[in-house]
């Protein structure tokens, strides 16, 4: 009796937007929409664009760190999830782009060559079994997440970070053993090498281009995953679990996706990360790349994906700067063995930034833009 | 041997039949946070549905159906039900309470009311041994009814429209029968009046009434050049039992297909504005008051750059408001260019945050409205017309047409319509066929405003201006003769009180009195505000009306009035009204007018003490 309201022969939940008026919606759809308005629809595409044209302008070694840095965006918007959008603090993110870089380098690896190796070059094989092989070690850890909260589950993943350089290090056979490293994951194409100059430009332009695409990807993935059911559960989730179990969300089952899906985009990562290089060192998987990825998340912008890119582009963009410290403070030396030198002032910068940041502006770069935005958005009034 | 063809009549429902076939979007409402559409083919199957169900339940030609509700579609789906089945719509106010309530009910001795929630269902139930003649109660919203209350003649709007799905399956061309049937004499709703003198009067409008307006003011642009259609976007949130809100929604709507938003309830009239950005806005002068001093408050409350650069914006509006003011509503070429810079620098994003980027046609009626708030939306870019009409002519009386506007008239009589100024009493009197049938069983009241000649005394006191437009004065009734002998139009300078943000009611007393005095109202808000930066502690309405600096502000105000006026014509004293005026209190008629006689009798004291010292 209740849906006599309404005809149900008669088309309903039209989901046109009625001209000129961008707060009018007419169904949850648009009112969801990622790219809402046409301005928002006009500067992404510009941005895109934009980016994609980066590829023949800019010089080969800015490329490299450029697509370095949207690799690294790919793991903060996985540590974003579990941490940003599902409130689950974790310091062992680094364990994750482990696992998927080793699952990387292992699959494309020759398979008579010095270490383990498969010869699966083709990078739509290595790929998704790298985020798949971490994603499923995040799931075996997230049980404790659903018991601990806070501090406790902070210092378990610690731990996990300390298990994985030792495990990476005694494992020579895989990784080649510390200060000595192993050939990292081969990208490969439909047969096309994509580490090698080739049609689409050099070997820099190339691989540019598919960190670009990887990222996109990847970003629109997880936008669309924070507005879906589970990203709304994981929010819930964060902001007061026992309410969100209350009102009906399954936490454990919520939690392990959490971990299960920042895992999966910390593998992909991590199989993608050390493809500029060419080369992968037990070593690097320290607690200083977690720290990192937790600086990228708060300097960016908590549970944003854009603030993770941008945070991310930080961190990398940051470097060139601090490399070119020595010619104008000259008691800080290039060299790593001297004190103070520019690695040491790195890591203290990532460690200040992190606490201004936090004090000054929590919600990070992002919010720095949204300060902008709003201001103009509220003109001519201020709120 | 003759031919009888029936000739059927046009009414706003058969307009609405014809728009059937179309999948266009007639009617908006917010529900769950989101805009739902109805199309004119849902809009008229529920009609007809609402109709067969009114005919199941035994409405008659003539019967009387009261609707209590706030603005929603289902209003809509009532009235035009009502009159397919030729039934008498009759609207109350939501806030009217209940002993309001039975006078209306009682009065127009309806047979069914359409209630909106409990709190109606509450008032109608309360007064019910008053009303004999009521059958059925439908309520539309089942929350703390159903289950609860077991009164007989409750019925769920659910229930009413399966009666009416079951009753056009077994009588199909039922309602096609009667409608046909329809006479133009047909009354088709009562319209009670405001009351601000004596208990309400319902205005009869019949189908030849109503289908006049449409005429004059719908399909001929009597407001709008060019007329309203299908593009048109308006939102409907005054009540829909007052002739202007029902002109501007069901009218605009079935006549021209104009697509109506209601608004969620009076309280995000803001944000649904915004939000809807409607083509076509009707306010009443407290609306557009009100919207003024919101303006004043978010700048006093903006950071410095931003209330430094609008400020300067808005001086500049000032001017363009000045210039379209000479011009009648029409840009030169200089305020044209200084408008479009205005436009990027501020117009556009204050227009869009007041919700009036997109208006093309604003107006202001029902009360009289102070001319300089009507001058800032002139000079925002907001084409504002003041227009003048009342239930007893089915608003057909005066508009400024665009372009042509004189500030501070009501315009100039529609085209097709007699209007002459008695020149003995300077009373308005109107002649046209949207004049009403009459008061509803009481033809002594109909008589006092209708004379022989089919001429309608308005009531209200006006003069020519520039032979082209009227300038009306006041209520006939309203006009204050002092104890000198001198005449006053009170409500010229309680409207300058008024356009003051800091004021909200001003009511000038001093018939038979050696001098004016006034009752102010502050308006809180506003003043609150103006008290918080001035870091003045207060608690209440009162205490803060009380404070000495509130008195000094109102006193600058009210000394730059009477600068306006001549020297017998000024305020002398004034004094606070100790609260906010109030319509469940009686002080205020439901569309928010002072009531005059009421104001006097409970404000008796402070009124004496003006005069006494």
């Amino acid at each position: 009796m209740t849906t006599l309201s309404r005809d149900s022969d008669i088309p309903t939940g039209r989901s046109r937007r009625v001209r000129g008026r961008p707060l009018l919606y007419t169904s949850y759809g648009q009112d969801m929409a990622l790219l809402d308005t046409t301005a928002k629809r006009i500067w992404t595409l510009v941005l895109v664009l934009a980016a994609f044209l980066l590829s023949g302008m800019l010089a080969d070694r800015s490329l490299e760190v450029l697509a370095g840095a949207f690799v690294l965006a790919i793991g903060a918007i996985g540590l974003n999830i579990v941490s940003g959008y599902a409130g689950q603090i974790s310091l062992g993110h680094a364990f994750f782009v482990a696992i998927g870089a080793y699952t990387a380098a292992a699959l494309s690896g020759p398979v008579d060559g010095r270490n383990l190796g498969f010869g699966l070059t083709e990078i739509w094989i290595w790929l998704p079994a790298a985020g798949l092989l971490a994603a499923l070690a995040g799931v075996l850890v997230a049980p404790l997440a659903v018991r601990l909260r806070g501090l406790y589950l902070a210092v378990v993943t610690l731990g996990l970070v300390f298990l994985g350089e030792h495990i990476f290090k005694e494992w020579d056979h895989l990784t080649g053993g510390p200060g000595v490293g192993r050939q990292s994951a081969v990208p490969t194409l439909f047969g096309a090498r994509l580490d090698v100059d080739g049609p689409l430009g050099t070997r820099e332009q190339s691989l540019y281009t598919l960190m670009l695409i990887m990222l996109i990807i990847f970003a629109v993935a997880a936008r669309n995953l924070a507005r879906s059911r589970i990203g709304r559960a994981f929010s819930a989730i964060r902001d007061r679990d026992i309410a969100a179990e209350v009102i009906g969300v399954p936490i454990t089952r919520y939690k392990v996706l959490a971990f299960g899906i920042s895992s999966f985009y910390a593998g992909c990562a991590g199989g993608l990360l050390y493809v500029m290089t060419g080369f992968v060192e037990p070593g690097s998987f320290s607690l200083l790349l977690s720290v990192q990825f937790i600086a990228m998340v708060l300097i960016g912008g908590v549970a944003t994906v854009s603030g993770s890119i941008m945070g991310a582009l930080f961190i990398v963009l940051i470097q060139p700067l601090t490399r070119a410290l020595p010619g104008f403070v000259p008691f800080i030396s290039g060299d790593t063995t001297v004190t103070p030198n520019v690695f040491q002032v790195e890591t203290v910068l990532y460690g200040l930034l992190i606490v201004l940041f936090l004090v000054f502006e929590p919600r990070g770069l992002f919010g720095i833009w949204i300060r902008v935005r709003n201001y103009w958005k509220s003109w001519p009034f201020s709120y | 041997m003759t031919i009888t063809t029936v000739q059927t009549v046009e009414t706003i429902v058969t307009r609405v039949r014809d728009r059937a076939s179309s999948n266009a979007v007639a009617l908006r409402h917010k529900d769950f946070g989101v805009w739902q559409e109805i199309t004119w083919a849902e809009y008229w199957n529920q009609v007809e549905i609402v109709a067969h169900a009114l005919l199941a339940l035994g409405v008659e030609t003539g019967d009387r159906v009261a609707v209590h509700s706030e603005n929603r579609p289902e209003w809509l789906y009532a009235d035009l039900g009502i009159v397919a089945v030729r039934g008498v719509t009759v609207g109350l106010y939501p806030t009217n309470p209940a002993s309001e309530v039975a006078y209306l009910l009682a009065d127009s001795g309806a047979k069914i009311l359409i209630a909106e929630d409990q709190e109606q269902v509450d008032k109608a139930l309360e007064v019910l041994g008053e009303c004999p003649a009521l059958e059925r109660i439908v309520y539309l919203e089942p929350r703390g009814i159903r289950g609860r209350y077991d009164d007989p003649r409750l019925l769920h709007w659910d229930e009413f429209l399966f009666i009416g799905v079951e009753h056009r399956g077994e009588h199909p061309g039922a309602v096609a029968k009667r409608m046909a049937e329809t006479r133009p004499s047909d009354v088709m709703t009562l319209i009670y009046t405001s009351g601000t003198t004596g208990p309400p009067k319902g205005v009869m409008l019949t189908v030849a009434n109503v289908e006049f307006a449409v005429e004059v003011l719908v399909k001929s642009g009597g407001f709008t050049s060019p007329p309203p259609n299908e593009r048109d976007q308006t939102l409907s949130y005054l009540p829909l039992c007052h002739v202007a809100e029902r002109a501007f929604t069901v009218w605009f709507n079935s006549a021209a297909g104009v697509q109506v938003n209601f608004a969620e309830s009076i309280e995000t009239v803001q944000a649904n504005l915004r939000e809807v950005q409607p083509t076509i806005l009707f306010g009443v002068p407290r609306i557009w008051e009100k919207v003024l001093a919101q303006v004043n408050i978010k700048l006093d409350s903006a950071s410095w750059f931003k209330r430094t650069t609008t400020r300067f914006w808005l001086r500049v509006a000032d001017r363009v408001g000045d210039a379209l003011v000479r011009t009648g509503g029409t840009h030169t070429a200089a305020t044209r260019v200084l408008y479009t810079v205005g436009w990027i620098f501020c117009f556009r994003a204050l227009r869009e945050r007041l919700g009036m980027r997109r208006v093309r046609y604003a107006s202001s009626g029902a009360a009289p409205i102070a001319p300089d708030v009507l001058k800032f939306f002139m000079g925002i870019g907001v084409r504002m017309h003041e227009v003048y009409g009342m239930s007893e002519n089915t608003a057909i009386a005066t508009a400024n047409r665009p372009g042509r506007v004189k500030l501070g008239t009501v315009g100039e009589p529609h085209d097709a319509i007699e209007l002459k100024i008695d020149e003995a009493t300077g009373e308005i009197l109107t002649r046209h066929p949207g004049t009403f049938a009459g008061y509803w069983g009481n033809p002594r009241a109909t008589a006092d405003v209708l004379d022989d000649d089919g001429w309608l005394h308005t009531g209200d006191v006006g003069e020519w201006v520039d032979g082209t437009h009227v300038r009306i004065t006041d209520r006939m009734k309203d006009i204050i003769i002092t104890a000198g002998g001198k005449n006053v139009a009170p409500s010229e300078m309680e409207n300058a009180l008024k356009a003051s943000p800091y004021i909200k009611e001003a009511v000038v007393i001093g018939d038979r009195r050696p001098y004016l005095t006034a009752l102010i109202g502050i308006e809180l808000d506003v003043v609150g505000e103006w008290a918080r930066r001035r870091r003045l502690p207060y608690t209440t309405y009162r205490d803060l009306s009380d404070k000495p600096e509130v008195r000094e502000l109102v006193q600058g105000i009210v000394n730059g009035v009477n600068e306006q006026f001549n020297r017998v014509e000024q305020i002398k004293l004034f004094a606070f009204l100790p609260k906010e005026l109030d319509h469940e209190d009686g002080e205020l008629t439901p569309t928010q007018k002072v009531k005059r006689s009421a104001i006097a009798r409970l404000f008796e004291d402070l009124v004496e003490g003006m005069y006494r010292r």
